[in-house]
C-alpha cells in the first residue's frame, strides 16, 4: 500500500473544501445538540421525574445506528446538508444531556441557596450562577460531543455527503489507498485541534478553576 | 410515519423474515458474534492496558488522549483503509470494531484503579502485601464495578457500530440497514435499526442487571 | 428461498412507502431544500427547486465512478454553453436519486435506458432504443423528461470466471438453470430486487441461486468476490475494463432479458430548455462506448480524477472551451 504524496498536493483545495465542509457539518451539529440539551438538562435537574426518562430516551437514540438515522431521514430533509446535522445532532445529545445534567448537580446547593438569598431571580441564578459553575462539566462533554461528531460526520458519506468521508469512498471504489489515509488523518488532526481550540476556551471562560491545581500554580 | 410502523410490525413478524440466511434469527446472530468477538478482543488489549497504567500511576496522560483519539477515528475510515491494505475479510471490521471499544475500557479501568483510596491501599501493603497482591486481591475487585462499566459502553458501542460489517459484504443486523438504503427500503433499514437498538438495549439491562447482583454484597460487606 | 416468493409482497410494500413518500416527501423536499443553501457552505447552485438552466443546474451522480465521470461530462459541455453547474457525487442508487430528482435536490442525472425503464415500470417489455424512449416518456413521473439518448451504452453483464465457465458448461444465463440452487450471485444489494437482476433471471431464465451476496456496483466487492471465488457469479457493467483484464466470461443474454442501456439524460423539466438540450445531445453523439470505457480505465487504474478525465476529453473533442 503506497501513498501517492503527489496526489496530495494536486488535491490541496479538494482536501481544504471537504475539511472545512466537514468541520462546519460536526460544529453545526454540536451547537444545535447545545441548544437542545441546555434547557432539556435544567428541566431534568428541576424536575426529577423526567430525569431518567430523558437520560434514557437519548442513550437509547445513542444505540441507534447512524447510518439508519442518515437514511430514515430521507423522506423528511432529502440528500441534504439537513439531514447530516439533524442526524449529528442526535448523537451529541446523549453526551450533552448527561454531561449538562451532572453539571448542574454539581453546583454546590449553597451556592444556588446564597443567590436566591440575595433576592436574585431564579432565571439569573441559573444563568450567572449554576450555568458557570457547571461550565467545566459541560465543557468536558462540549469536548467529547465535538471528537464524537467529528468522526461521525464521514458516515453520511452513504448518502452523498459526509465532508472527508468522500474521500474513503472514493478510496474505496478505485481501490486506492491514498484518500483514504490522508481523509483518516486530516479527520483525527481535526479532532485534535478542536479538542485543543475548546480545552482553550474552557481555560479562557472560567478562570475561577484555575488556581485549584497547586501543580500549574506559580509561587 | 403511522403506515411505516405499521409495515415495520408486519416486516418483524413476517415468519418468512425470521429464517434462512437473509433471516433475523441469522442475521442477529452474525451481529452478536462480531459484536462479541471485537469486545473480547478489545477487552484482551485495553484491561491489561488500563490495569497497568492504574496501578503504576504512569502513562495517564497517555490513556487520556488514547481515548480522545479513538473517538476521533472515523470507523468508515478505518474500516475501507484496513480493506484496502489485506483484502476482503473480516480483518476491517474487526479493527475498527476493536480501535472502538479500547478507548472507554482503558479509560473505565483506569479511572476505577485511580479511584480506589489510598489507604486501603497502603493497609493492604502495611500488611506485608506484595505489588501483585495488592493489584489482584484489593485493586482490581475495588475497581470492578468501574471496569464493567467500561466493558458495558464498549459492547453497546460495538453493537450499534457492527452495522458497519455490511457494508463490506458481510452480515449482521446492518445488511437490512445498507440493503434498505441501495434499495430505498425504508421498512428494512427501520427494521434494522429497531433491532440493533434492541440488543443494545437488551445487553445494556442485562450486563447492568448482572452488576449490580454481583456488587450486592459489596454494601452489605 | 431469499427473495421473490409471492408471500414477502415487497411490490405492495413498495407501493404503500411509495404513496407515502409521495405524500410527505414532495412538499418537505421543496420546503427544506429552499433552507439548505445557508446551512451548506459548497452551495452555488444548491437553491434548486424552481428556475431555470439560468439559476444553474446541479448534477447528481450515483455510487460508482462512471456514472461521476458522466456527472463531469455533463458539466463540461453544460459549462461551455454558459450553464453553471455543481455535481454532487456518489448520492447512492437509483432507488435514492429519483426521489431526489423529484423533490429538487438534484435535477439532472446521467441515466441508462433500460435500467431506468425497468426501474419505473418493472412488467416493461420494450428493448429496442427507440421503443425504450417511447416507453419511458410515457412512465416518466410528472415534471421529469429524458433527452435524446446517446451513442454510449453501457450495460449490465453478468460475468463468471472461465473456469467456473468451463466447470458447468456455461455460456449463456439458460445455462445458469441447470444449477439451479447451487450458485451463489453477487451484485449490488438493489439489484436482488430488480426485473435486470434476481427478479428477471428468475421470470425470464427459471434461474435461482443458492444465495444472494449484496456487493456493490462492479466495483472492488463483487469483482474481489468472483476473483476470490466467494460467488460464481458477478454482475458487471459491459463497460467495465477488469472483464477483459481477467479473462472473465460475460454470459449471453438469448432471450433479452437485458435492455439496450444507452446513456440518457434524466432532467426535471424545468431545467430542460434549448440550450441545455443542445449541449447534452452534442456530447451524445460524440462519446462512444469506447470512449466510455477508456475514460473508465483512466479513473479507476490510472486513479485520475473524474473531473479532470471528463475535462480532458470534452476538450479534445471541442465541447469544452479550454481552460483560462
Amino acid at each position: 500500500m503506497t501513498i501517492e504524496w503527489a496526489w496530495i498536493s494536486d488535491h490541496a483545495g479538494d482536501l481544504t473544501t471537504l475539511t472545512l465542509s466537514h468541520l462546519q457539518a460536526a460544529l453545526t451539529a454540536v451547537l444545535l445538540g447545545l441548544l437542545i440539551s441546555l434547557p432539556l438538562a435544567v428541566l431534568a435537574h428541576r424536575v426529577r421525574p423526567l430525569r431518567g426518562f430523558l437520560l434514557g430516551l437519548s442513550n437509547v437514540l445513542f444505540t441507534i445506528p447512524s447510518i439508519a438515522v442518515f437514511v430514515l431521514l430521507l423522506p423528511v430533509s432529502g440528500l441534504t446538508r439537513t439531514t447530516t446535522v439533524i442526524g449529528l445532532t442526535i448523537y451529541t445529545l446523549v453526551v450533552l444531556l448527561r454531561n449538562t445534567v451532572e453539571g448542574l448537580d454539581s453546583v454546590p446547593a449553597k451556592a444556588r441557596e446564597a443567590a436566591i438569598a440575595m433576592g436574585t431571580r431564579p432565571l439569573r441564578t441559573l444563568l450567572t450562577v449554576e450555568l458557570p459553575l457547571a461550565l467545566p462539566v459541560i465543557m468536558a462533554g462540549v469536548r467529547i460531543a465535538t471528537v464524537m461528531s467529528i468522526s461521525l460526520v464521514s458516515v453520511a458519506t452513504y448518502i452523498g455527503d459526509g465532508g472527508l468521508g468522500q474521500l474513503f469512498t472514493d478510496g474505496f471504489q478505485r481501490n486506492f489507498p491514498t484518500p483514504v489515509v490522508v481523509g483518516v488523518v486530516l479527520t483525527l488532526l481535526l479532532a485534535l485541534v478542536a479538542d485543543a481550540l475548546l480545552v482553550a476556551v474552557q481555560y479562557v471562560l472560567t478562570p475561577w478553576t484555575r488556581q485549584r491545581h497547586p501543580k500549574s500554580g506559580k509561587a | 410515519m403511522y403506515e411505516l410502523f405499521k409495515d415495520l410490525g408486519s416486516w418483524l413478524v413476517s415468519s418468512e423474515q425470521w429464517t434462512g440466511p437473509d433471516g433475523i434469527g441469522h442475521r442477529l446472530a452474525e451481529h452478536l458474534q462480531y459484536s462479541l468477538i471485537a469486545t473480547v478482543i478489545a477487552a484482551v488489549i485495553a484491561l491489561p492496558l488500563g490495569l497497568l497504567i492504574g496501578h503504576t500511576g504512569r502513562g495517564a496522560f497517555l490513556a487520556i488522549n488514547l481515548a480522545s483519539f479513538g473517538r476521533a477515528l472515523p470507523t468508515v475510515g478505518l474500516v475501507v483503509l484496513v480493506f484496502l491494505a489485506s483484502g476482503l475479510s473480516m480483518t476491517p471490521v474487526y479493527v475498527a470494531l476493536v480501535a472502538l471499544a479500547i478507548p472507554s475500557i482503558v479509560t473505565n479501568t483506569y479511572a476505577g484503579m485511580t479511584a480506589v483510596d489510598p489507604e486501603v491501599k497502603d493497609a493492604a501493603r502495611g500488611q506485608g502485601m506484595r505489588g501483585r497482591q495488592v493489584l489482584l486481591q484489593v485493586e482490581i475487585p475495588l475497581a470492578l464495578p468501574l471496569i464493567m462499566t467500561g466493558l458495558r459502553l464498549a459492547l453497546i458501542q460495538v453493537v450499534a457500530t457492527a452495522t458497519i460489517a455490511a457494508y463490506v459484504s458481510f452480515g449482521g443486523l446492518g445488511r437490512y440497514v445498507f440493503d434498505g438504503l441501495a434499495q430505498r427500503d425504508l421498512v428494512q433499514v427501520l427494521g434494522g435499526a429497531v433491532l440493533v437498538a434492541v440488543v443494545a438495549v437488551v445487553l445494556d439491562l442485562a450486563l447492568s442487571g448482572l452488576q449490580r447482583v454481583l456488587f450486592r454484597h459489596r454494601t452489605a460487606a | 428461498m431469499t427473495s421473490n416468493s409471492p408471500m414477502n409482497s415487497p411490490m405492495n410494500r413498495r407501493r404503500i412507502l411509495g404513496g407515502l413518500f409521495a405524500a410527505a416527501s414532495v412538499p418537505a423536499l421543496a420546503a427544506c431544500s429552499s433552507g439548505i443553501t445557508s446551512l451548506d457552505g459548497q452551495g452555488s447552485g444548491g437553491g434548486s427547486g424552481n428556475g431555470s438552466s439560468a439559476d444553474g443546474i446541479t448534477i447528481g451522480t450515483a455510487n460508482f465512478t462512471e456514472n461521476q465521470i458522466l456527472g463531469y461530462l455533463y458539466a463540461a459541455v453544460l459549462g461551455a454553453a454558459g450553464v453553471k453547474t455543481k455535481v454532487r457525487p456518489n448520492l447512492g442508487t437509483r432507488e435514492i436519486l429519483i426521489p431526489a430528482l423529484k423533490g429538487g435536490d438534484i435535477d439532472l442525472l446521467p441515466e441508462y435506458q433500460g435500467a431506468l425503464l425497468h426501474y419505473l415500470d418493472p412488467k416493461a417489455t420494450a428493448t429496442e432504443e427507440g421503443e425504450m424512449q417511447n416507453a419511458l416518456a410515457v412512465v416518466l413521473p410528472a415534471g421529469l423528461q429524458i433527452l435524446p439518448y446517446g451513442k454510449a451504452e453501457d450495460s449490465d453483464a453478468f460475468a463468471v470466471t472461465r473456469e467456473t465457465a468451463d466447470r458447468f458448461g456455461l455460456s449463456t444465463l439458460a445455462d445458469l438453470k441447470k444449477q439451479n440452487g447451487k450458485l451463489v450471485i453477487g451484485a449490488a444489494p438493489e439489484v436482488k430486487k430488480r426485473v435486470v437482476g434476481v427478479v428477471g433471471l428468475k421470470d425470464v431464465y427459471g434461474v435461482e441461486f443458492k444465495e444472494f451476496k449484496s456487493l456493490d456496483s462492479s466495483g472492488p466487492l463483487v469483482k474481489g468476490a468472483l476473483k476470490k471465488g466467494d460467488v460464481d457469479v458477478a454482475n458487471l457493467f459491459t463497460t467495465d475494463t477488469d472483464i477483459a483484464a481477467e479473462g472473465w466470461v460475460v454470459l449471453t443474454d438469448p432471450k433479452n432479458l437485458i435492455p439496450g442501456q444507452h446513456i440518457v439524460p434524466l432532467i426535471a423539466d424545468r431545467k430542460a430548455d434549448s440550450t441545455v438540450r443542445k449541449a447534452l445531445a452534442r456530447l451524445g453523439n460524440a462519446l462512444t462506448t469506447e470512449a466510455l470505457t477508456e475514460l473508465n480505465r483512466q479513473v479507476d487504474k490510472d486513479k485520475k480524477d473524474p473531473e479532470d478525465v471528463a475535462n480532458a476529453w470534452a476538450e479534445d473533442h471541442g465541447l469544452r472551451k479550454s481552460a483560462g
